[in-house]
């Protein structure tokens, strides 16, 4: 089989489910959206106060952006559990391997073009309320949190992904995913220093400021959350390669 | 020798197939074999293996023992098998929120089958009409037609189709009827599954019957109906009471039925009308009646199932 012509079929598949181009455009829109309203608002008045942090307040939409980016790779995934879409897929592509790597890049391809876009725009949009408090994209840290931002929402994409090769299920994935990030997530967020600095969303979130407040450095801390998402890609692979499809 | 290599290249071989799922043997050590240019009919009522046998032959479900090939080869080792092998599993397999181009478009790429394939099964399966429409409005119907469409698209020379009539009005069902036979003509492997044997057995050329996971029959249609289908004659006479008496007399069983005629299985015209000559009594109909074949598939059937009921603990 053709590792190239797979891909292209997986590509059709994204391009023809409608909910696909949804989930991105909100990536795109809720990130942006927070980034520019919310420091529209408050302009540089926040500069001084003691949690302030210059970048992150430019990447508080990604809160709710990566759940549009989970929504996007569930539903890649899921596409394939509703009715008796995987056999006519593997029937197609026999080699499940194949299948399922050329699934993921075409969930990892869009999430992390979108992520890009969107991590950009926020910076550029944001920083241009906060006045002499913003950054520049000259900035070391700047560039790294633009950068590491889009992988974080493609890292997320290819976890909900994962995880929805293992549930089958898509509804069953956002109804673990969403409020893990909504409310444990929040909850546990004020206590850094904790494990809650090692859990997939909060270890990543650390590329996004200028001083992260976690033990991780902000690298680590985007690694931490890869291997997450290579816990779920693989979980998911093995569910895949044993199951009866 | 070139028509047995051709033979080979096409067949599907099933050898000692068993899937277990828990306690339940939905395929019980499974030997047949499916022969190219006929039309081969997999019957058997609901829970009898027959889609799982499928979905084993093409390598969805791991078998618990045994092996199922193509043309000698397991079908996951085919190389783009959409080019090989057709198959309708599930008319559901198609996802609402794409249209029925986008399916297909989808399927081709992967096999590298060109994208003007698809508007020719589209047309040859008569959805051209509703491609660019979303896979949810469709009927039951048209995705029946759009799974057909799906396993023809690589010009497949082995096609297996779960129930493909399942859910076709009257003129589609003459259709696919007629495509299947046409596709055996041009020497394709045909497996077509179904739990009627009467809508079967119009088209099939041969039948695989299944019971409880294991193979009833495996046989030319017409031998089976010519082995199973039992001959019944149906007689009126004026004297009832006597013609009667005469046919016990000779080991027959008459069983009486409306307007005064007499029922006996298990015998031809030939033996009934001489004997009422030679005993004097007066014919006003002589007749064969063949019982059904829906009746012969279901005896043969229901012998399994008795079989399971009276011994519940190998279920």
């Amino acid at each position: 089989m053709s590792p190239a012509a797979v891909l292209r079929s997986e590509w059709i598949k994204i391009r023809t489910l409608r909910g696909t181009a949804w989930s991105l455009l909100a990536v795109f829109v809720l990130t942006t959206g927070f980034a520019v309203a919310g420091n529209a608002a408050t302009g540089d008045s926040e500069a001084d106060s003691p949690g302030f942090d210059a970048l992150f307040s430019v990447f508080l939409g990604l809160n709710l952006g990566q759940i549009a980016a989970i929504s996007f790779g569930t539903m890649a995934m899921s596409s394939e559990y509703q009715g008796g879409a995987i056999r006519a897929s593997l029937t197609a592509v026999p080699r499940r391997g194949l299948f399922y790597a050329a699934k993921l890049a075409n969930v990892a391809g869009p999430a992390l073009a979108t992520g890009l876009v969107t991590t950009f725009v926020s910076f550029l949009g944001g920083s241009a309320f906060l006045g002499e408090a913003a950054l520049g994209l000259g900035d070391t840290e700047a560039l790294r949190a633009c950068l590491g931002g889009a992988v974080y929402l493609a890292l997320m994409a290819l976890f909900a992904a994962g995880l929805t090769a293992v549930l089958r299920s898509g509804l069953a994935v956002l109804s673990i995913l969403i409020p893990f990030i909504l409310v444990v997530s929040l909850v546990l967020g004020e206590t850094s220093g904790s494990v809650a600095d090692y859990l997939p969303d909060r270890a990543g979130q650390q590329v996004l400021y200028a001083d992260p407040p976690g033990e991780l450095a902000p690298l680590a801390g985007l690694g931490v959350t890869a291997l997450w998402t290579a816990a779920a890609v693989l979980a998911g692979w093995f569910s895949l390669r044993r199951r009866d499809a | 020798m070139r028509g047995g290599t051709v033979v080979t290249m096409t067949a599907i071989d099933v050898k000692d197939l068993t899937k277990v799922y828990g306690q339940v043997r939905a395929v019980d050590r499974l030997t047949f074999c499916v022969r190219p240019g006929q039309v081969t009919g997999f019957l058997g009522p609901n829970g009898a293996g027959k889609s799982t046998t499928m979905r084993l032959v093409l390598g969805l479900d791991r078998p618990t023992s045994g092996t199922a090939t193509i043309g000698g080869r397991p079908f996951t080792r085919l190389e783009e098998p959409l080019r090989h092998v057709g198959a309708l599993l599930d008319a559901r397999a198609p996802h609402g929120s794409r249209t029925a181009r986008g399916h297909l478009l989808a399927l081709a790429a992967s096999n590298r089958i060109p994208a003007r394939r698809v508007e020719e099964v589209l047309e040859l399966t008569g959805i051209a009409g509703a491609a660019s429409r979303r896979v949810r409005t469709f009927s039951l119907g048209m995705r029946q037609r759009l799974g057909i469409a799906a396993a023809l698209l690589g010009d497949p020379r082995v096609l297996l189709l779960d129930e493909p009539s399942n859910g076709l009005d009257p003129e589609g069902i003459i259709w696919i009827r007629e495509l299947l036979r046409r596709l055996a003509r041009e020497g394709r492997t045909v497996l077509v599954s179904s739990h009627l044997m009467g809508e079967t057995a119009s088209f099939a050329d041969h039948l695989i019957i299944l019971g409880r996971g294991r193979l009833l029959a495996d046989t030319p249609t017409k031998d089976f109906i010519a082995a199973r289908v039992k001959p019944r004659v149906r007689v009126r006479t004026t004297e009832p009471a006597r013609l009667r008496e005469v046919l016990l007399r000779h080991g027959h069983t008459p069983v009486e039925s409306d307007g005064g005629r007499l029922l006996i299985d298990g015998v031809e015209i030939d033996a009934i009308g001489p004997l009422a000559a030679r005993e004097g009594i007066v014919l006003l109909e002589l007749a064969a009646e063949e019982a059904t074949l829906e009746q012969a598939y279901l005896d043969l059937t229901a012998a399994v199932a008795e079989f399971t009921a009276r011994a519940p603990q190998e279920a």
